[in-house]
């Protein structure tokens, strides 16, 4: 049949156009043998010579080739792209404009085909095409077909493993070429278009991931490395990088999104390690100035996603805090609050989950079952991202995240955070504990030189009041993070074993001198450091970590901190602490008694050998060696153990055993220090603040009641002895008590007035509102004024204790008005 | 013989639950087998078959897609293209019914506004199992304003009607398109017709 045709054309051959004669020349008559390829040089020499002529030339092959696929001749259409491709590589990019539409129509012929072999020899050509730069653009192109296509064939389901894996390279290959022609040229229709990138990132993260599965499924090696040498993952790889690496910024949006789109609809997040990989391709491969964009969709996605299962919200968190540290200082852009301000809501919003056990969304449908560990290892991951995110942050801006989180975290001295009733009070304490625990992870990756900029004082004041609280475990959280900041040689490790060890130089302590910054900040804000270390060593909730923690603190300020003075005031407070052990006001139990004399003990023990008087190193190894003789329940090594052999008779040591503060005084005032100061005992000065933060913190919810608690609650006891000490203190707590008590006066005048002056109809409704609430809580009152001793004897020992007196009026004024009801 | 293979060229996306037959009914009509034991469609399939009609050639492109959730965002990146959608559901399958809406509301969003959608109830030799009445679906269909057939891919009832009549109509739809404003837009490398060559043609 083709030869019969040829004899046809032959006949005309003469009236045929010369570059038409030019063309059917380069097949021969047989396909197997190829493109002829003395007839190819002539042809190319043709439309190099005369290009005006290269559209018909292209034309015309294109024709051959259409007519050639629907007769199944496909030696010949071989024959005819591999002259099409000779011919493009050939010409000056200047008139390939004449030939490319030709061109393209017959790949789209190609690919159109149902034979693979078709669809990679059309791709193949197009790959070649897309590698030639062209500098004149092209008004008439599009490639909707071909992004089409080539995302089609990369899903392959072809049912020879060979073929599908070679028509899915082909696809990515394929639109690799496209991104490379489009991406540069203005005129076309912009790839980053979101139908365009919709299809092909889709299509590239399909092929990254599947392949990967499949590897996993063939545990043969011998296949996996024959595998590696071309295979849809790597390709794919090169690809999406390559891709990401030309994004603009205002491209960048739109190729993550169906990332995002990706990964949320094959549930990808769970599992978390693709989509890790994905990230972290995107992340190195995209240029540093836009890692932010990545960050803040990825972070916008998170939002999106808050009613989504905990282990879907994990795994973004996780992807968020590995790109965090891939794009390092870049990653968290001009927005910087904003970010931890999402990952703090985020926490928040987690926490009520796992409080309410529900998605409290105002649609109403939460039929999704919460449960609470995996909300948990939400948490977890959050604060982890936080961390990882502030060490990405230049100094200054760290203690500005720190200062921004330490304002969320609910305290007693802000009322309007805090909640009132049972959940209000779990809530906060759990949020507490997560801020506090996002706070650490901030502060562990803090490096700073200036303490003072560092821990402004509200920060300071809001971190301390923090400590004050009943909660232990809240209490260790503040002294860890405290712990971080002085730390700033790495020793802390060294002292995470309370210890007495006889020669500190096996600690390899690393110590500077302590800076003029460092000394105008214990100034400022020594005597607050060491009134909470003070206080918080009278609680009775601590644990071997509390002491751990409170060691660790006292040494570090003392070698990063300490000049002459900061080491008399340590040793003195280390002296009061032994007090509180020894007076025992508090009732504290043995073990905390003797872990505060073990503390002691091993404090003074480093600190005699880091001041290097020899006769106060002296004295403090004679008493720890008394103790070890007579009382070895009283040192560290004996405490700190899993069963602590302890003593009940602690009241009964002879003075031997002890540290004396008229010794030390003595020997240290022999070797320069302040002998004077040294002798006088230290005493907290305690303030008002420190009490109300301390006993809002049992969560107020109507003063009478928090009135009534507080006479018998034991932090009564505490507070006393603390206050009958210095002349200082003495007059402050008069001066402090007078202006306080005229403010009460005030107040309680204010309320006496508005229930005599206010109808009683007012008051009435005002009571009646509340009647019920009311109601329980006098009946408590009742349950416990009727028991003889607390409250009047309460009332009277409280006697300058100002919020005591107003609750009576109140009690007593609202009291015959509810009788009414 | 004419440059151009054809003189209409339209895309069509077959969209629906999955299971229901989308990829037998493209391979009835393009291919005209009855593939028993198809795999499930990764992402989106791709055929063409070129029909003529009152003796304009028409070519069909035909993206035949997954109906599995996870490729839904793949699918979806293909309505937007699309001249036509068939919306096929299983006659035998209520469930893959009562998706509908949940279809349409994605045809909505994503496809264009011009879109031609018609609906199928595919697999009626399977009758006896029937679980969606015709009538139930003629008057979804009407109420939605689509065209309505029942097709069975396996013995080859209404699979070529189906894409005629669908040809049919879109052909005339792009003459009244054609004449508004040339909107019909040609496809890349194939549409344009590259007039000044047609004088050098052989025959």
């Amino acid at each position: 049949l083709y030869s019969g045709w040829r004899c046809v054309c032959g006949c005309c051959g003469a009236l045929r156009p010369r570059y038409k004669r030019l063309v059917d020349n380069i097949f021969p008559e047989d396909p197997e043998d190829g493109l002829v390829k003395t007839n190819m040089e002539k042809l190319t020499f043709y439309a190099l010579s005369a290009p005006e002529k290269l559209d018909r030339i292209g034309a015309y092959l294109s024709e051959r080739l259409i007519r050639d696929v629907s007769r199944h001749r496909y030696g010949y259409v071989c024959i005819a792209m591999e002259a099409l491709d000779q011919l493009l590589m050939a010409c000056h990019c200047q008139s390939i404009n004449l030939f490319v539409e030709s061109f393209l129509k017959m790949v789209a012929k190609l690919l159109e085909s149902e034979k693979p072999n078709l669809q990679i020899l059309g791709t193949n050509s197009f790959v070649k095409f897309a590698n030639i730069e062209e500098d004149t653009p092209s008004y008439h192109r599009s490639y909707d077909f071909f992004v089409s296509r080539f995302s089609e064939m990369c899903h392959s389901s072809h049912d020879d493993l060979d073929i599908r894996t070679k028509i899915r390279m082909s696809g990515i290959k394929g639109l690799q070429g496209v991104v490379r022609k489009t991406v540069n040229d203005e005129l076309q229709a912009n790839i980053w278009d979101p139908q365009h990138m919709d299809k092909i990132v889709p299509s590239l993260l399909f092929n990254l991931q599947h392949v990967e599965e499949s590897e996993s499924r063939s545990p043969s090696p011998l296949q996996a490395t024959e595998k590696e040498k071309e295979s849809p993952t790597e390709l794919a790889e090169r690809c999406l990088r390559e891709l990401l690496g030309r994004a603009a910024y205002g491209n960048i949006k739109n190729a993550i999104k169906p990332v995002l789109i990706h990964l949320d609809n094959h549930s990808l997040w769970e599992p978390k390690i693709f989509a890790t990989c994905c990230f972290r391709i995107i992340m190195y491969s995209i240029q540093p100035q836009h890692s932010h964009l990545v960050i803040q969709q990825l972070l916008g996605h998170l939002d999106a996603n808050s009613k989504s299962a905990a282990t879907v919200r994990a795994g973004i968190v996780e992807v968020l805090s590995e790109a965090a540290v891939i794009a390092a200082s870049g990653s968290v852009g001009p927005t910087v609050l904003e970010v931890f301000n999402t990952l703090l809501r985020q926490l928040r919003l987690s926490i009520d989950y796992a409080l309410t056990g529900s998605y409290d969304c105002g649609t109403g449908v939460s039929t999704k079952i919460i449960k609470e560990h995996e909300e948990r290892m939400f948490q977890e991951a959050v604060i982890k991202t936080i961390g990882s995110f502030a060490s990405t942050l230049p100094t200054y801006q760290q203690s500005e995240v720190m200062v921004f989180i330490m304002n969320k975290v609910p305290l007693p001295s802000t009322q309007q955070s805090i909640e009132a009733g049972k959940a209000g009070e779990n809530r906060n304490r759990l949020t507490q504990i997560m801020l506090l625990k996002s706070l650490l992870q901030v502060s562990v990756g803090f490096q700073c030189s200036n303490m003072l900029t560092a821990l402004p004082s509200v920060f300071l004041d809001r971190l301390l009041s923090a400590a004050l609280m009943e909660d232990a475990e809240i209490r260790l959280f503040v002294l860890e993070i405290l712990i971080s900041f002085i730390d700033r040689h790495g020793n802390r490790q060294k002292f995470s074993t309370i210890s007495t060890i006889s020669d500190i130089s096996v600690l390899k302590l690393k110590v500077d001198k302590c800076s003029r910054q460092d000394t105008v900040f214990m100034k400022k804000h020594g005597q607050q450091l060491y009134r909470h270390i003070y206080l918080i060593c009278k609680e009775e909730s601590n644990v071997q970590a509390h002491y751990e923690a409170l060691y660790s603190m006292l040494m570090l300020i003392s070698i990063e901190l300490a000049n002459e003075e900061v080491m008399v005031d340590l040793i003195r407070l280390v002296l009061a602490v032994q007090e509180i052990a020894q007076i025992n006001e508090d009732n504290l139990t043995a073990y905390n008694r003797c872990a505060l004399f073990a503390l002691g003990a091993a404090y003074l023990n480093l600190i005699s050998q880091l001041t290097t008087v020899p006769t106060f190193c002296q004295h403090i190894h004679e008493v720890i060696q008394m103790r070890q003789k007579e009382a070895p329940y009283l040192l560290p090594e004996d405490v700190f153990v899993e069963r602590p052999r302890l003593s009940k008779s602690l009241d009964r040591l002879g003075p031997e055993v002890f540290f004396w503060q008229s010794k030390i005084s003595e020997v240290l005032g022999g070797s320069g220090y302040n002998s004077d100061r040294l002798s006088t005992p230290y005493v907290p000065q305690l303030t008002d603040e420190d009490r109300l933060s301390k006993r809002k913190s049992i969560g107020e919810t109507i003063s009478l009641q928090v009135e009534v608690e507080s006479r018998n609650s034991p932090e009564r006891e505490q507070r006393a002895p603390a206050e009958e000490i210095t002349y200082e203190t003495l007059k402050k707590a008069i001066v402090d008590s007078v202006a306080v008590e005229e403010q009460e006066r005030e107040r309680r005048r204010q309320v006496v007035e508005k229930f005599q002056k206010a109808p009683f109809e007012e008051i009435a409704a005002h009571c009646g509102a509340r009647a019920t609430l009311l109601q329980s809580k006098l009946n408590q009152i009742f349950e416990i004024t009727i028991r003889p001793p607390p409250s009047p004897s309460g009332t009277i020992t409280a006697a300058y204790g100002q919020p005591q007196n107003h609750s009576i009026p109140v009690y007593e004024m609202k009291f015959p008005d509810l009788c009414v009801y | 013989m004419s440059m151009e293979d054809y003189d209409f060229l339209f895309k069509i996306v077959l969209i629906g639950n999955a299971g229901v037959g989308k990829t037998c009914l493209v391979r009835r009509f393009t291919q005209g087998l009855f593939p028993p034991g198809q795999g499930a469609t990764i992402g989106v399939d791709f055929m063409i078959k070129t029909v003529e009609i009152n003796g304009e050639k028409v070519k069909l492109q035909i993206w035949d897609t997954a109906g599995q959730e996870r490729f839904r965002s793949i699918t979806q990146s293909y309505y937007r293209s699309a001249n036509a959608l068939i919306l096929t559901y299983d006659i035998t399958c209520e469930e893959s019914f009562r998706c509908l809406p949940e279809w349409l509301r994605e045809i909505e969003q994503y496809a264009s506004n011009k879109v031609i959608t018609v609906l199928v109830g595919n697999k009626i030799d399977l009758a006896d199992k029937r679980e969606v009445s015709q009538q139930r679906a003629a008057e979804f269909s009407e109420a939605q304003d689509m065209y309505y057939l029942e097709t069975s891919a396996k013995e080859s009832d209404n699979v070529e009607k189906l894409f005629l009549d669908l040809a049919c109509r879109l052909i005339s739809e792009a003459r009244q398109n054609t004449l508004e404003n040339n909107v019909s837009s040609p496809l890349p490398g194939e549409g344009k017709s590259i007039s000044y060559l047609t004088c050098c043609n052989f025959n």
